[in-house]
């Protein structure tokens, strides 16, 4: 047996076997992942549907801003995020950095512009007849969103599975705002980098199999909800 | 369902400016309860701003209404004209999923399923909508989307029901089941706003014809003796 594949084996041992440490590292990356998805989602959604729908001035100027936000790098979310919960830092007194909260703050700033711009996207393929049509047959503000939401869930939906795989591969701002803590900060792709700068490729190896099973998963699902709209359309 | 209704509405002093082009110009237009209004012009001459504009859709410039309590600006009475009126596209919009559940959107929330279901089953059987009924909205045919959306709106119980070119690409057999359900409403006390540039097909319906150029409403009632003939002549002369 070759290196490289005894090395494969280790992974999947460790994978399979439960180890402990493993499911901990990965249990962190969902709980932090999950928790700014959970945030950023009500309010980027509501920017997205404005930006689609009211005309105002300056939309067009918050369009770009927001694509903008798109190509920013996560290690400058990272760096950003630093400089504002470090002791020096403006926010320094909340004694926030190196923890969860600090890890949560910086992925969900860094899912908040692709939850936006392909939100957006996604609401204004739907034809503003469906909003106007809610609206005439009774439906109050609040009804006629979430009757807009369902018909553009296919896209709000991409727009969701895009940000969290987003997030949960990134080691940039984790790496700085959360300084990779077992048990505390250790996420998947922070794990990755230190095991793989000691040598240790097993773990690396096994945590990358999940974010590569996880992807799989998040496009498949995306793949069967467009694939079950397309049918009954 | 047999609802008698006593809308008696009247709009006056509508403007509306697209940057330079005024399309409503000082309109006035008085909609009572069991009458059909049909509003003609050619392409581009603002029945469907008016018509947007009478369901609280489309902000005007200025304009006025009184509904009978007063007179108001229209920004005071927007969400009345929301309440009390149900205005369908040209193309009327079909939400995902079957007809049933289409017809289902316009009912009131706080009905119980059973409620619902009963209330469904009449309209389905008012519309003869019964062999589509379970297919998907989006696909049916033009007649029928304006039939499933006329059925939906009858099920929100309007005062004022606003139809904008509701005869487009329908053929023959289409036309007479949409006429045959706005007659219908119309006998129910419902008020029709029907925008058209083809006067002909709403002989049996209009009682009063409004012209709409260059911004001004020109109005001919019924008992003008006026035929779909006449008033093209009128219009003619009108428009010349």
């Amino acid at each position: 047996m070759d290196e490289s594949t005894s090395i494969t084996v280790d992974a999947l041992n460790l994978l399979f076997s439960g180890d402990a440490e493993l499911w901990a590292i990965i249990g962190v990356s969902f709980q932090v992942s999950s928790t700014a998805i959970f945030i950023s989602v009500p309010p980027a959604l509501v920017i997205a549907f404005f930006l689609a729908y009211a005309d105002f001035p300056g939309r067009r100027l918050l369009i770009s801003v927001f694509n903008t936000l798109l190509a920013v790098p996560a290690v400058v979310i990272g760096l950003t995020f630093y400089l504002l919960l470090s002791r020096q830092g403006p926010f320094g007194d909340w004694r926030l950095l190196f923890t969860q909260s600090a890890m949560i703050m910086g992925q969900a700033a860094l899912c908040f512009p692709i939850l936006v711009a392909m939100g957006h996207a996604a609401f204004q393929a739907i034809d503003k007849r469906a909003w106007e049509t809610a609206r005439t047959l009774g439906a109050g503000p609040i009804r006629a969103f979430y009757t807009v939401m369902k018909e553009a869930r296919f896209g709000l939906l991409a727009a969701l599975f895009a940000a969290f795989g987003r997030i949960i591969a990134e080691v940039g701002a984790s790496m700085m705002l959360g300084g990779n803590i077992l048990h505390y900060t250790r996420n998947i792709p922070t794990a990755i980098a230190l095991e793989t700068s000691k040598g240790e490729f097993s773990q690396g190896i096994a945590l990358g199999l999940v974010l590569i099973m996880l992807a799989f998963a998040l496009n498949t699902s995306l793949q069967y909800f467009q694939g079950k709209g397309h049918t009954t359309n | 369902m047999n609802s008698i209704y006593n809308t008696h509405i009247n709009f006056s002093g509508i403007d509306k400016s697209f940057g330079h082009n005024q399309v409503l110009h000082d309109s006035a237009l008085e909609i009572k309860s069991g009458e059909c209004i049909l509003l003609c012009g050619k392409n581009g001459s603002g029945k469907t701003t008016l018509l947007r504009i009478i369901a609280g859709l489309e902000v005007p410039d200025s304009g006025f209404v009184n509904t009978g309590l007063g007179k108001y600006t229209w920004n005071k009475c927007r969400r009345q004209l929301r309440h009390s009126s149900v205005y369908l596209h040209q193309q009327p919009y079909m939400f995902d999923g079957n007809v049933i559940s289409n017809l289902n959107f316009s009912l009131q929330q706080k009905l119980s399923n059973r409620q619902r279901s009963e209330r469904i089953k009449s309209a389905i059987a008012w519309a003869g909508l019964e062999n589509i009924a379970e297919n998907s909205a989006k696909t049916l045919s033009g007649g029928e989307r304006q039939r499933v959306a006329i059925t939906r709106a009858w099920l929100r119980d309007p005062e004022i029901l606003l139809l904008d070119e509701p005869m487009t690409n329908m053929d023959h057999d289409s036309r007479l089941r949409t006429i045959e359900l706005l007659l219908n409403l119309k006998e129910q006390g419902v008020a029709l706003v029907v925008s058209s540039h083809d006067p002909v097909h709403f002989e049996a319906l209009t009682d009063t014809w409004l012209q709409l150029s260059e911004g001004r409403l020109h109005g001919f009632s019924a008992s003008d003796n006026i035929t779909p003939i006449h008033y093209k002549k009128h219009l003619h002369e009108l428009t010349k």
